[in-house]
């Protein structure tokens, strides 16, 4: 008895294979085989512009690419959007996402002009403009939408974003804080990499190479005011040059573009104060 | 991962480098170009280029506080300093020589730190050796000729203040 039923359940959880793949890949979309009624609302045609760029034929410049979607079945974001493109219109369109919810950091791309997450970004529902995406500017492009972020990476790992500490603990379980300490690290450990700021950066356009950009500057200086990292004093002399802080000139489009509400430019500018209190 | 973001880099310094001979073959289908794609362009990007492999972190520089942070607080304190010191002769209604002579000295090192920041930001030693030094001994040139032109005007003229206040009241 107990296997025949273990059986059943096995045959019941097999059975979404048999489903159509459409069904099981597209979400946030309303399904195609509705019957068309008279009650129907009009159709929102949008249309979207989309950047595309294929390595495979290099010498073919980027094109914008137009396609229409009815608003009425899409979701109400971008990546709604994109990814509705991607299922029933060119599935050659390619991006990043992995979430859909504002915590990865994948969907990044320059849309209507402004650096955000596809995903945190409402399609505007005036349907006489179009809506124009980008990947971020200034970065060398790999595919479409999808950026090479290699150098950013680079750059976080330079800071030694983790823990230095040579003390152990007092009782030998964890780096205790006071609710104070932790709280300067509100506003810093919450941002996601996505490269949103750095990317809308003037300044990280011209000289990406050496200055390091607001997203990592502001990474560092979560680090700077943990009050558990003991090496205060060595990633304050790695910082202590012409390129890496000081190329920042307070422009603020970091904390203008950022899709999850963070300030690196305040970051920057208490990174400053403390190198020149050093 | 590395080899394929070799493999495109591959692509893009051959893109770079083929792109005049298949040019001629193009045609209709380069309707929709890019501003950026111009010919004529100031100081294009070139390929990119990466120093070492994905895994490895960017070279930290070595300290340099008086291009850092040292330099960061005399350019702020010059900037908080002639904020008074463009105010003061003016509201006092008083002409002192040593108060014209800090303001001009002020601000010929303002003008001269912004200007140099300027040359850092946008011409890259890098990049345009050369021209990054002609516009570091052009900005130090132009800085010495202010400098020896403002004492002047203030040893044998009426100085800075006392100008402005004729001209305000011309």
């Amino acid at each position: 008895m107990a296997s025949l039923r273990s059986t059943s359940r096995l045959f019941a959880a097999s059975r979404p294979f048999f489903r159509p793949a459409t069904f099981a890949r597209s979400y946030a979309t309303v399904e195609a085989g509705e019957p068309a009624n008279a009650s129907e609302p009009p159709a929102k045609m949008k249309s979207f512009k989309i950047y595309r760029w294929n390595p495979d034929t290099p010498s073919e410049k980027p094109t914008m690419q137009t396609y229409d979607l009815d608003l009425n079945k899409t979701g109400p974001m971008m990546l709604d959007a994109l990814i509705r493109i991607k299922n029933e219109q060119d599935p050659t369109l390619t991006f990043r996402r992995s979430c859909r919810e504002g915590i990865c950091g994948s969907c990044a791309m320059n849309i209507d002009g402004v650096n955000t997450l596809a995903c945190l970004c409402r399609i505007p529902t005036d349907t006489n403009t179009e809506s124009r995406i980008y990947p971020l500017p200034h970065t060398y492009v790999v595919k479409d939408l999808v950026p090479d972020l290699t150098l950013f990476y680079k750059q976080y790992k330079s800071i030694k974003p983790y823990l230095q500490r040579d003390t152990p603990s007092p009782d030998g379980l964890e780096y205790r804080q006071s609710p104070e300490d932790r709280k300067k690290l509100d506003g810093l450990y919450e941002c996601i990499l996505c490269a949103c700021c750095s990317t809308s950066c003037p300044s990280y356009w011209w000289n990406s190479e050496e200055y390091l950009g607001p997203a990592i500057l502001l990474q560092s200086y979560r680090w700077l005011a943990d009050s558990r990292d003991e090496r205060t004093a060595e990633r304050k002399a790695a910082l202590d040059n012409s390129m890496s802080v000081y190329r920042c000139h307070t422009i603020l489009n970091c904390t203008r573009t950022c899709p999850k509400g963070l300030n690196p430019g305040r970051a920057i500018a208490e990174t400053k104060k403390m190198l020149a209190s050093m | 991962m590395a080899s394929f973001a070799r493999s495109s880099l591959l692509r893009q310094t051959l893109a770079t480098t083929r792109s005049p001979l298949l040019r001629q073959n193009v045609g209709v289908s380069q309707a929709v170009a890019f501003h950026a794609s111009a010919k004529k362009q100031i100081l294009p990007p070139l390929p990119q280029k990466l120093d070492g492999t994905m895994n490895d972190p960017v070279p930290v520089p070595q300290p340099h506080p008086s291009e850092g942070s040292y330099h960061w607080t005399f350019e702020r304190a010059v900037c908080v300093g002639l904020i008074p010191l463009t105010i003061a002769p003016f509201a006092a209604g008083s002409l002192n020589p040593v108060m014209d002579a800090v303001l001009c000295s002020l601000l010929v090192a303002h003008s001269h730190v912004g200007f140099q920041a300027a040359i850092i930001d946008y011409f890259r030693p890098q990049r345009v050796p050369k021209f990054y030094s002609l516009c570091n001994w052009l900005l130090r040139a132009f800085t010495l000729t202010t400098a020896v032109g403002l004492y002047e005007f203030e040893t044998n003229d009426v100085g800075v203040t006392e100008a402005l206040r004729r001209v305000w009241n011309a």
